[in-house]
């Protein structure tokens, strides 16, 4: 067991490594491309002038200097913790971030614990009166659920909100209050987004947490438990779910690790002040920093994330470890 | 021979290459088919979107950017009111639901929704196969030669992708888009270097499985080359595998790519993305804009969901989740 997790650790810090080249890449490959950017509407006049000031950015944005020295630079940078400035504010990535990340992880948390509630009933029941009517239904929400993207469903989710029930939820970015400043408030802005990206995610869960279920309520224990004369509902959860959540379990920790993703497209639509409308604004604005270091934050965690759960996964299903 | 195919491809309907060039194989290819009415569905749906892709300017009833004009009937008609006016002579048809004379009503600018739907198929239905294609051409390549040959090759290769794919799609764009232009190029190639990893990885497992195999162990002892086991062995028994991934991964890149045009990153053009995101500041007055662009998406998605679930049912049950 420790040797599995000991290598799961090391197999994983290339990765690591690997994913700050690929971000460096990005913001390196042309580096004159972001100076252009930036310094569009500044030019005025002669061939040197504009030698003078691509050099001028150059220096600033310190994109001077040779390629291997900025990736040491920047490798450096990165694993001390500075993830690059913004261009506009001059305050660091990770201060402009961190100040916004509050409203994505509550949002986030709040999508998997709707995708939860909806998704481990509905499982159930569709796995063990398969082939059912209920199960057919349930199943046709399912295959829906997968195909409509979660931004329309939000908007469809306003368009009931707004024409059919009356109510319209804050359009303003201000409007945003912390939970515990003000849980109404709070609510009001979130309850929306959270709705439509937890019935996306419910949908995933269904799936797969049917399909697993089915194939565990096969199994020869789950019979022996039939034939000892066990109530249903002990078998199904005493013996079978447990058995089948295992996998569903490392689904769920893959979106838990995905919240500090922030669901961009839902913030952008609801207009919630997080960092993932931060960073599509700032890409508007060509700040690009703040884009790279957001990037290079979530794919961090994401790396760190598949490592947590390959090892829970290792310690919930007792086969792992001992091949 | 036959009996030592199936065992990787499953027990689908087609067991064997061999037995797939039998005669009478479209008879129960097409009673296969009929069994699985949902796939033919989606099979449909794809090919009146592909249809509308190819044939837009012939399908479109008015020009997709051309704004509408109506008659203004307060035209003229005298008012008391100093302060209003009784407006020009034409104004503009903006977001008029549907009706006869547009199918699926106008949009802000008062053009004709049904022409930009039919013309935004084209974008979501080129990024999305074109990127597929490479995806699944480059991965399929990269996933086969690393798991027959295996060893430390294939474990760095491995930690490669797992680097690529630790990269939610969208972002990867976005940050893409920091150091190149915001072109449909780009965006197809980005999105293919997100799609190669995954199938990479699942067609190395059924390599994996297929190295086994004693036809394989069998090719080698009478001395074919490694190059020619994977392309004349492994590679005919992996197509189960790639049709599906195809098939599922075209859903998820063109939402990736409405999503994309939703956040208005994305090239000049119409695109359903965009046109949902336009459409959203005007839902109190008139959501049909966004509904018929979102409704767009969901079709073509669905579709593409469909066939992939039939198509796996049909060659490899086991896949199923």
């Amino acid at each position: 067991m420790q040797q599995y997790i000991l290598q799961r650790l090391l197999l994983n810090i290339p990765v690591i490594l690997l994913v700050i080249t690929v971000v460096f890449l990005a913001g390196n490959l042309r580096p004159d491309y972001a100076a252009q950017v930036v310094g569009q509407g500044q030019t005025s006049g002669s061939i040197e002038d504009y030698q003078k000031q691509l050099e001028n950015t150059r220096k600033t944005l310190g994109t001077d200097g040779p390629l291997w020295n900025r990736y040491l630079r920047y490798m450096g940078d990165v694993l001390r913790g500075d993830f690059g400035t913004s261009y506009l504010t001059k305050h660091t990535v990770t201060d402009e971030l961190g100040s916004r990340l509050a409203p994505s992880i509550e949002l986030g948390l709040l999508q998997i614990a709707i995708a939860l509630a909806i998704s481990i009933p509905i499982g159930v029941i569709s796995a063990i009166r398969q082939d059912t009517w209920l199960d057919y239904g349930l199943r046709v929400f399912a295959i829906l659920g997968l195909a409509v993207p979660s931004f329309f469903l939000g908007t469809l989710l306003l368009i009931f909100s707004i024409k059919i029930v009356g109510w319209t939820p804050p359009v303003v970015n201000t409007a945003y209050r912390e939970i515990w400043e003000d849980p109404a408030a709070n609510l009001k802005m979130l309850f929306l987004p959270a709705l439509a990206g937890g019935l996306a995610e419910a949908a995933i869960i269904v799936r797969f947490l049917r399909s697993q279920l089915l194939e565990v309520l096969r199994q020869d224990y789950v019979r022996t438990a039939w034939a000892k004369g066990l109530r249903e509902r002990n078998v199904v959860t005493g013996h079978a779910l447990r058995n089948a959540m295992i996998p569903v379990v490392t689904i769920i920790g893959l979106l838990v690790g995905g919240v500090v993703g922030a669901d961009v497209v839902l913030e952008s639509l609801f207009n919630i002040p997080g960092a993932g409308q931060f960073v599509v604004i700032s890409f508007k604005q060509n700040d690009f920093p703040v884009v790279q270091g957001f990037v290079l934050m979530i794919a961090m965690v994401l790396v760190t994330t598949n490592l947590v759960v390959d090892v829970m996964y290792g310690l919930l299903d007792p086969r792992i470890g001992y091949a | 021979m036959a009996a030592a195919g199936n065992i990787a491809i499953g027990t689908g309907a087609f067991e064997t290459l061999e037995e797939l060039q039998r005669p009478g194989q479209l008879r129960r290819a097409v009673r296969v088919w009929l069994r699985k009415p949902l796939g033919l569905l989606g099979f449909a749906i794809i090919l009146v979107l592909a249809l509308m892709a190819t044939f837009a300017p012939l399908l479109q009833r008015y020009e997709p950017d051309q704004p509408f004009q109506v008659l203004n009937p307060n035209y003229g008609a005298a008012s008391s009111d100093v302060y209003s006016d009784s407006g020009d002579q034409y104004t503009l048809d903006q977001n008029a639901g549907p009706s006869m004379k547009h199918w699926l009503g106008t949009d802000d600018g008062a053009r004709d929704t049904w022409s930009r739907i039919v013309w935004g198929a084209r974008r979501s239905l080129t990024i999305s196969v074109t990127s597929l294609l490479i995806a699944v051409s480059t991965g399929t390549l990269l996933g086969i030669v690393s798991g027959y040959f295996g060893g430390l090759f294939d474990t760095l290769f491995q930690r490669l992708l797992d680097s690529v794919q630790a990269f939610p799609p969208l972002l990867l764009v976005i940050l893409a888009a920091t150091a190149f232009e915001l072109s449909v190029r780009n965006i197809v190639l980005t999105l293919a270097l997100v799609g190669a990893p995954q199938v990479s990885r699942l067609v190395r497992g059924n390599t994996l499985a297929l190295r086994e195999m004693p036809y394989i162990e069998a090719g080698r002892v009478v001395g074919a080359t490694s190059w020619r086991i994977m392309f004349r062995h492994i590679l005919p028994n992996s197509w189960a595998i790639i049709i599906v991934v195809f098939t599922i991964g075209i859903g998820t890149v063109i939402v990736t790519e409405a999503a994309l045009s939703f956040l208005a990153v994305s090239p000049p053009g119409i695109s359903w993305g965009y046109m949902l995101f336009v459409g959203v500041s005007f839902i109190q007055s008139s959501p049909w804009q966004s509904l018929m662009a979102g409704s767009a998406i969901t079709l073509a998605v669905l579709a593409f969901n469909l066939l992939g679930d039939a198509l796996r049912d049909v060659l490899d049950p086991r896949l199923r989740i």
